[in-house]
């Protein structure tokens, strides 16, 4: 119990802490989410041109526009920076006290992911709503054994997408382009995970690729789960499947960097 | 008693990439890189008593901060042993974590944008220390440290001065028994400077704490630690009290003269080397015994207004014990002062 309240005020501290840096860098957060709502609202233009001389593979303009702003909200819950910290911090040296404290540098990082992410899903909620109200092409089914479905698989794609870059950014102890495989990993994962067209759009051989990799899961199930795209119980099972494999894979691979990396530390700097 | 530190025959080496200049040389790295080990610590051992302030001494990339980084848990050894409040460092987790505190006086860990505060109240919650505690351990230091008003402006606002203290309380509200200081005064004014030197010796006093620290400032070393640890290329080259190094190495004396008109270098020059010569001031030095009859000779020879006599800069002892080190001349053999130690790679005390 004492421990579990130790664990609840750490994780308050540190939420407060990163509330606290974000206000002072509210500019630079508002245009990071204006430009993490841009990017598919650009697709979403882009597709609802080509859907108006009739529907692309099934897909109507409205189908394309419910897609889009799931990908907006499943995006920013899913988002992933901390590469960019982590190799600074290692390459820089302030890697240093977070490895004299008592608790480990990932929970910083969980703590910012959530301060972050409580705030800017509650904020593209609240605008999916209230477009909603006036556009109905963008509105959701109400069905909430769906809804939960779709928010658990959320979760998942958040923690495959969190501990993936994570575990990429601490190979920042080995070599100084950590960050150009977190950006090779994003530039293949607009394709693989849905972010510029629904998979199903994808050639075949492509999307059977991807169904291996963890990219579709870390982003088009739990949209396609939201949408409805997704019907059959068996689909949704081997998702949830495939989700937690690759949730426990990039465990276990954070694991073993995290362990060999702090064994072959340089501590640069001070 | 239990030693604080203990370091058994520590090593660690760095894989460093050569790398030749130019464009060429960046292609041929590409293809074929090549990697040099770098040896920051050979074989360093040594052990420090509980509540006992002991300075790592040596110039820039001697080993001395791999040596506390390593001792603070932060860095894995390549071989060696070590035992810190009881814990192998690099192994004991949050258990060894709460027990100790490091500084590094060039990368800090207070939050930029916001008042140290805040970087204390999230350290309290990070090291569970309850809100009681928090409150009267950070009037304690603030107390100690002639902290003012400061901890609630931004830290960006705050002087370097400032910001070290608050590097400090942040360190310290856990009440860790051993503390790892890298240059904790660190192009700070001389004040500033002397008010963490008082402070240091403080809280040893106050909590017993033991300090390990390292500093360019020879003014740190001698106000705080009654033992240096001379460290050069990853050498341990001395382990022993400042005191007995500095009767060692200073053979001679320094005679600090304000002179009388029409007095020249060319008058000083048969009592001794002349060091300085800016009229009217003048440094000679003299062989230590000989300090008191040249002194007498020159005042009853030259016109002399003011003369004062010292041993020379600790810095140049110090660099010459460097140069006895490295010549591995005098290693060893000369223990006519207690602890004092001179060695080339020698075992531990």
């Amino acid at each position: 119990m004492t421990t579990l309240r130790s664990w609840l005020g750490r994780y308050g501290a540190l939420v407060r802490t990163a509330w606290l840096v974000d206000i002072q860098y509210r500019a630079a957060i508002g245009l990071w989410l204006i430009w993490g709502v841009l990017e598919p609202l650009i697709t979403l233009g882009i597709w609802w041109t080509i859907a108006g001389d009739g529907p692309v593979q099934g897909y109507e303009r409205a189908d394309f526009a419910r897609y889009f702003f799931a990908v907006i909200v499943v995006n920013q819950v899913t988002i992933a920076w901390d590469a960019y910290y982590i190799d600074s911090w290692i390459r820089g040296g302030e890697m240093n006290h977070r490895l004299a404290r008592p608790i480990g540098p990932i929970h910083e990082a969980i703590a910012d992911n959530l301060a972050y992410k409580i705030r800017a899903v509650a904020v593209v909620t609240l605008v999916w709503g209230l477009v909603a109200i006036a556009w109905p092409a963008v509105r959701i089914p109400f069905e909430p054994g769906r809804w939960v479905l779709a928010a658990l698989a959320t979760l998942l794609a958040a923690a495959i997408r969190f501990l993936n870059g994570y575990a990429t950014g601490l190979l920042a102890f080995w070599t100084t382009r950590a960050t150009a495989l977190v950006s090779l990993q994003y530039g293949v994962s607009m394709f693989l995970s849905g972010r510029i067209a629904p998979l199903s759009l994808l050639p075949p051989a492509v999307v059977s690729v991807s169904s291996v990799l963890w990219f579709p899961w870390m982003l088009a199930f739990p949209v396609e789960l939201l949408t409805g795209t997704i019907t059959s119980g068996r689909t949704i099972a081997n998702g949830f499947a495939m989700q937690i494999v690759w949730t426990l894979a990039w465990a276990g691979l954070y694991m073993l960097v995290w362990r060999r990396g702090i064994r072959h530390y340089a501590a640069v700097g001070g | 008693m239990d030693e604080a530190i203990r370091a058994d025959e520590l090593c660690k080496t760095y894989r460093v990439k050569v790398r030749d200049s130019g464009l060429a040389g960046a292609l041929r790295a590409l293809v074929r890189p090549r990697y040099r080990d770098v040896r920051a610590l050979d074989r360093v051992s040594f052990g420090v008593a509980p509540g006992e302030i002991v300075a790592f001494l040596g110039p820039n990339g001697a080993g001395k901060t791999t040596a506390l980084k390593i001792l603070a848990g932060l860095l894995h050894p390549t071989s060696g042993r070590a035992r810190v409040a009881g814990f192998e460092p690099w192994q004991g987790g949050p258990p060894f974590k709460r027990r100790i505190a490091i500084v590094l006086g060039n990368k800090q860990q207070l939050l930029w944008d916001l008042p140290a505060e805040e970087t204390f109240l999230l350290n309290r919650a990070i090291y569970d220390v309850s809100m009681a505690d928090y409150r009267e351990r950070l009037d304690n230091l603030i107390d100690l440290l002639v902290l003012g008003e400061v901890i609630d402006k931004p830290v960006r606002q705050l002087s370097l001065g400032e910001r070290m203290k608050c590097e400090l309380v942040a360190a310290l509200l856990h009440r860790p028994d051993i503390l790892f200081l890298d240059e904790p005064t660190l192009g700070l004014d001389v004040a500033a400077q002397d008010t963490i030197r008082t402070f240091l010796k403080a809280y040893r006093d106050r909590y017993g704490a033991t300090v390990l620290l390292t500093s360019h400032y020879m003014a740190d070393v001698t106000a705080l630690a009654q033992r240096v640890l001379i460290i050069n290329r990853g050498r341990l080259l001395y382990d022993g009290e400042l005191s007995a190094l500095v009767a060692r190495h200073a053979r001679n004396k320094r005679l600090h003269l304000v002179l009388g008109d029409g007095v020249t270098a060319a008058d000083l020059e048969r009592f001794g080397d002349v060091r300085e010569f800016a009229f009217p001031h003048a440094t000679l030095e003299v062989a230590r015994e000989e300090a008191p009859r040249v002194s007498a000779a020159l005042l009853s020879a030259v016109s002399v207004v003011d003369l004062s006599i010292q041993d020379p800069p600790i810095e140049e002892v110090i660099r010459r014990a460097f140069e006895v080190g490295d010549d591995g001349g005098a290693a060893g053999d000369q223990d006519d002062a207690g602890a004092t130690r001179i060695r080339d790679g020698a075992s531990a005390p």
